[in-house]
């Protein structure tokens, strides 16, 4: 699938903050969209759109760091980057301890500007990726027949064929058959990649009436390994 | 006549001095031997000299006192030349023709010298206080001066950039460059507008309109309230008429009030932390008030709001509000303190109209 450009967003009540940084961003090579509060960012940013946040902490009105909670409130996961001046080291702190990805003290060089921002950046790539193939996980979970399900549960946990057709009540020709079919649609080569994909997601796992699988972001030590 | 503490000087109607006492020998350092006879002009400066003689001949042809009676404040001569404040007073001698007067000489130079002293502590006080104002505020200085610099360090890194592209756009360039400028200009004011407010001024009272005048205050106050993270009202009323005030020790009242807001506002974590400044016309005075929705002051501390030394801030010094409220004080006006609702606190300044203290 072809990937949308990044876009940073920049958010800071000064004029000639947003202007100079969104002209810097653009000699770098990249494409900013600049905000002049944490309110009109909140009321006009895509959450679907690549990239990572760059705030300055310091703003009247709604500050940086109460942005941040909204966003996390929210389940935001862009990168922010804060920008911060002399004395902020408390908030900077606070704002790491919430989650931030990184803070800058300005003035800053163009050089570390580009690196954290390339960093935050990959780092956004990579929890989306993360993200789009949990769903596609799930969707291929949600494929199985009842009956899949339950083979695949059993699988997974390393009971050998025999004792799965016990259980289930079937011939093992029969259990043969569906393992066949789940390793197709799970898109599995081999039982070990069937326990890590599903161990992602976490079998057992609880099928609403409808059959589908709900759907939860997944906890944040499945990503950190990532 | 010898006994007595004040200089007395008889005079004739044509100002020749007849008697000379103890007590005026010292003050104007003559022995009586060697004023006698001479014209009271010896003991005027130069200054006053056409004055007096216009006194004299208006009381003898009119026979109306004009400095007859009432004492004086007047600057008198001494033998070395040196000229020194009196008071004095001038009576008509009982019977006689043509008439003969008496004046009563009180040297006032050491109430002046006093008078003087006073002053210059008072304008060091407010100096200092104005200094140490500053030196709170230098939090919100130090971070309103880093945004223009970081906006330049922005811009010109981005020129360097651009120009290393194949094919720059030289107007977009040209723009950052233009605005590198601008942003200079704009430390170069905040700079200026600080020293505006750290020098050492003469105490001055002119009639002004308090409008601008706290107006004027704004982009100082939005520094400091920016830094701590505070909202910063402004309402100014309509058709106010002039007060007669020292602008510098005026703007440094306003601005102690609003410090001591900002300050208070730390406790608040619940956004948002306001200030509001307003101004409007009351009861016949001009009323500057300074209000925040901050903790508000406790019943024990409101007795002693402003007393000196009392103080609930870290590193107060327990000075703003007693100073604040002695430089309102002689202005003829005054400064008192009110809870906010529903909570904070409101301090009102309210000076007299011009013409009216």
């Amino acid at each position: 699938m072809k990937e949308r450009a990044p876009i940073v967003s920049i958010v800071d009540d000064d004029d000639a903050a947003r202007s100079s940084l969104r002209l810097l961003l653009k000699s770098l090579g990249l494409a900013a969209i600049a905000y002049d509060s944490a309110a009109s960012f909140l009321a006009g940013y895509d959450p679907q759109q690549h990239g990572c946040h760059l705030v300055d902490i310091r703003m009247p009105g709604m500050s940086g760091l109460e942005l941040q909670q909204v966003l996390n409130q929210r389940g935001g996961f862009t990168p922010i980057i804060f920008i911060t001046g002399h004395g902020d080291v408390p908030m900077a702190v606070e704002a790491m301890r919430q989650g931030a990805f990184d803070f800058l003290q300005k003035p800053f060089r163009d050089q570390e500007l580009l690196d954290r921002v390339q960093r935050a950046i990959a780092k956004d790539h990579s929890l989306r990726q993360q993200l789009r193939s949990n769903d596609d996980i799930r969707r291929r979970l949600d494929s199985l027949t009842d009956r899949e399900h339950d083979v695949l549960a059993l699988v997974a946990a390393g009971s050998p064929n025999k004792v799965i057709a016990h259980k289930l009540g079937i011939s093992q020709r029969t259990v043969e058959i569906h393992r066949a079919r789940v390793m197709e649609k799970m898109h599995a080569d081999s039982l070990a990649q069937l326990v890590h994909i599903t161990a992602v997601i976490g079998i057992p796992y609880r099928r609403t009436a409808t059959g589908r699988s709900s759907s939860v972001l997944p906890e944040g030590p499945a990503l950190a390994g990532r | 006549m010898d006994a007595a503490v004040d200089g007395v000087v008889l005079m004739d109607h044509g100002g020749r001095i007849q008697a000379f006492n103890r007590a005026a020998e010292r003050l104007f350092g003559y022995p009586a031997a060697e004023v006698l006879g001479a014209n009271i002009g010896i003991l005027i400066p130069e200054s006053g000299r056409m004055d007096h003689d216009g006194y004299v001949e208006r009381f003898v042809a009119t026979r109306i006192p004009h400095i007859i009676g009432r004492g004086r404040e007047v600057e008198a001569r001494r033998k070395d030349g040196s000229v020194f404040p009196v008071l004095l007073s001038v009576g008509v001698v009982e019977g006689g023709e043509p008439p003969r007067f008496v004046g009563f000489v009180r040297d006032l130079s050491l109430r002046r010298r006093a008078e003087e002293e006073n002053h210059r502590l008072q304008e060091r006080l407010t100096h200092v206080s104005r200094l140490a104002t500053v030196g709170e505020m230098s939090a919100g200085i130090a971070h309103e001066l880093n945004q223009p610099l970081a906006a330049v360090a922005n811009y010109a890194q981005a020129c360097d950039r651009l120009l290393g592209l194949p094919d720059p756009d030289v107007e977009e360039i040209r723009d950052a460059l233009k605005q590198i400028t601008a942003q200079a200009v704009r430390a170069g004011d905040i700079i200026r507008r600080l020293r505006a407010l750290a020098r050492n001024d003469v105490m001055h009272r002119e009639p002004t309109d308090i409008n601008p005048l706290v107006s004027e205050l704004t982009e100082l106050i939005r520094m400091d309230a920016t830094a701590h993270g505070v909202h910063y009202e402004l309402e100014l009323g309509g058709g106010l008429p002039q007060v007669e005030i020292d602008r510098a020790q005026v703007q440094q009242v306003i601005l102690n009030l609003v410090r001591n807001a900002v300050e208070a506002l730390r406790e608040v974590t619940r956004a948002p932390r306001q200030v509001t400044v307003r101004t409007r016309l009351i009861e016949g005075s001009v009323e500057i008030s300074v209000c925040d929705n901050g903790p508000g002051v406790s019943q024990t501390i409101a007795p002693h709001l402003f007393s000196p030394f009392c103080t609930t801030k870290v590193h107060g010094t327990g000075l703003g509000l007693a100073m604040s409220r002695t430089i309102i004080k002689s202005h003829q006006g005054s400064l008192d303190y009110r809870p906010n609702t529903p909570s904070g606190a409101c301090f009102t300044v309210r000076l007299p109209l011009t013409g009216q203290e």
